[in-house]
C-alpha cells in the first residue's frame, strides 16, 4: 500500500502537461503504482477537458478535414512493447529507459554501499538516476540546493521522517538534511530526480562531492 | 475586468467573465460519436466529432501564442487522426470525451513542442500512457460526473484563479513560467492554483 505521494502541484502540472519530462516519468512510474493518484490526476485532467470545451471556437479550413479523411486508412504507428523477460517487474515507461534489467546498467560506486546510474530523459535541467544501497546500507548525510525527486522501486529505505517501500514517492526541496538507511533484508533501489547536486554535509564525505555534479539530460 | 486582457485567448472567461455550462445532453452526444467510432469505424460520426473538436483543439493549439496557425493546423491533423486510432479504447463510463480529447491534444502538443526545439527525448507522450485496468466502478462514475460538476463550478472561480488556470491547463505554462509571465511570486501562482483545484475538486468529492 503505497502512502507517500508527490504534492498536488506536481499532479497538476503533470496533468497540465507542463511537468518536466524526467519529473514526468517519475510521477507515471508512481502512478503506476498509485490508484489514488490515478484518480486524483483523472480529476485533475477534467479541469483541462472543461477547459478545452470553453475556448472560443478557431475555424479550421475543409482542407484539414480532408486530409485527415485522407489518412484514416492509414497504417497505426507501432508502439513499443514491454519486454517479457525483463526482470525488473517495472511500470513500462521505466522498463524502456532502462531497457533490460539493473545488472546491466553501468553502476558507479560512490561509497561502500551506495551505487549510481544514470538515466537518459533528454531532460536537460534534470537528472534522472537509479540509486542502489546495500541492505542496511546509508547514504552520508547530505543536502541538496534544489528538489529531489525520489520513488522507491524495490526494498526500502528510512530516513529522519519516516520509512518508505516500493511506490512511495518523496519530494524534498530545498537544503533538508536527511540521512537515508536501507531496510534490512534486500538491496534498496529507488528512481531520483534532482534539479541540483546531491551535497554530502559531514567533513569525511565533503571530497566525495565533485563525483556528484549534476548529469541533466 | 482587468484580468480580461492578461487571460488572452479567452480561455479564462468568455466575455462576460463566466463560463459556458454546457449541458449533459452535449457530453453524452460527443461520448455516442466516440464509441460509434471506435466500435464500426463510423465516417459519419467522425465528420460530426471533427466539426465540433478541431476548432476547440485550433484555439488549445493558439493558446498563448505558442504555435503558428500552420503548425495549429499540422497538431488538428494529428490529434484527430490519433482520435480515429485510439476511439476504440474510449470508455464512457469512465471519462468524459471531451477530458478524453483534451489529454490527446495536450500529449500531442507536448512532442510537437519537443520536435519544434529539436529536444532529444527517448520518452514520447504516449509512453506516459498507463496500461487499460479495471477500476472499481463507483470510482468510475464518480469521475465522469465529475467532469460535468467541473464545467458548471468553473463559473463560480475568482478570476484571478481562472486566469491562472487557463495559463496553466490551455497555454502550457508551468507554475513558474505562468508566474514570470504575471510578475507574481511563485509562492502566489501555487496557491491559486491550489485553491481553484480545492474550490473544483471539493465538490468534485462531496
Amino acid at each position: 500500500m503505497v502512502k507517500h505521494h508527490p504534492p498536488t502541484d506536481f499532479l497538476t502540472e503533470y496533468a497540465a502537461g507542463v511537468l518536466p519530462v524526467a519529473q514526468s516519468a517519475c510521477v507515471a512510474a508512481h502512478l503506476s503504482y498509485c490508484q489514488r493518484c490515478r484518480q486524483t490526476v483523472g480529476k485533475l485532467e477534467d479541469i483541462g477537458g472543461a477547459h478545452l470545451e470553453q475556448l472560443d471556437p478557431q475555424p479550421v479550413g475543409e482542407s484539414v478535414l480532408e486530409r485527415v479523411m485522407a489518412r484514416l486508412d492509414d497504417p497505426e504507428p507501432l508502439r513499443y512493447a514491454t519486454s517479457e523477460t525483463s526482470e525488473t517487474a517495472l511500470p513500462g515507461l521505466l522498463d524502456r529507459l532502462i531497457n533490460g534489467d539493473y545488472a546491466d546498467l553501468v553502476w558507479k560506486r560512490v561509497t561502500q554501499s551506495l551505487s549510481i546510474s544514470y538515466l537518459k530523459t533528454g531532460d536537460p535541467n534534470h537528472e534522472f538516476a537509479l540509486y542502489r544501497i546495500a541492505e542496511g546500507g546509508r547514504i552520508p548525510e547530505h543536502t541538496h540546493g534544489g528538489s529531489e525527486m525520489t520513488l522507491v522501486l524495490r526494498g526500502g529505505f528510512a530516513d529522519e521522517s519516516g520509512e518508505y517501500h516500493p511506490g512511495d514517492c518523496v519530494v524534498r526541496e530545498g537544503w533538508d538534511k536527511h540521512t537515508p538507511v536501507a531496510l534490512e533484508g534486500e538491496e534498496c533501489i529507488c528512481l531520483a530526480v534532482l534539479d541540483a547536486p546531491l551535497r554530502f554535509t559531514r567533513l569525511r564525505h565533503r571530497w566525495l562531492n565533485p563525483l556528484l555534479k549534476l548529469r541533466a539530460g | 475586468m482587468a484580468n480580461e486582457k492578461d487571460a488572452g485567448n479567452a480561455q479564462a472567461a468568455n466575455g462576460n467573465g463566466k463560463w459556458n455550462v454546457p449541458t449533459g445532453r452535449r457530453t453524452d452526444e460527443w461520448s455516442t460519436a466516440l464509441v460509434l467510432i471506435g466500435e464500426s469505424q463510423d465516417r459519419g460520426a467522425f465528420t460530426r466529432f471533427f466539426r465540433h473538436f478541431a476548432p476547440l483543439i485550433k484555439a488549445f493549439a493558439l493558446s498563448g501564442s505558442s504555435l503558428s496557425a500552420t503548425h495549429a493546423d499540422e497538431l488538428v491533423q494529428e490529434v484527430m487522426l490519433k482520435v480515429w486510432q485510439k476511439a476504440g479504447g474510449f470508455n464512457p463510463e469512465k471519462a468524459a470525451a471531451s477530458t478524453w480529447v483534451y489529454t490527446i491534444a495536450r500529449n500531442c502538443r507536448t512532442d510537437m513542442f519537443r520536435r519544434l526545439q529539436k529536444f532529444d527525448t527517448p520518452l514520447a507522450s504516449d509512453d506516459f500512457e498507463l496500461e487499460s485496468e479495471d477500476e472499481e466502478s463507483f470510482v468510475v462514475l464518480h469521475t465522469r460526473r465529475g467532469a460535468e460538476r467541473v464545467r458548471e463550478l468553473m463559473g463560480d472561480l475568482p478570476p484571478d484563479q481562472a486566469q491562472i488556470l487557463g495559463k496553466v491547463y490551455m497555454e502550457g505554462k508551468s507554475h513558474s513560467e505562468a508566474a514570470a509571465e504575471l510578475d507574481l511570486p511563485l509562492g502566489t501562482v501555487k496557491s491559486r492554483v491550489r485553491l481553484a483545484i480545492q474550490k473544483l475538486q471539493g465538490l468534485m468529492e462531496a
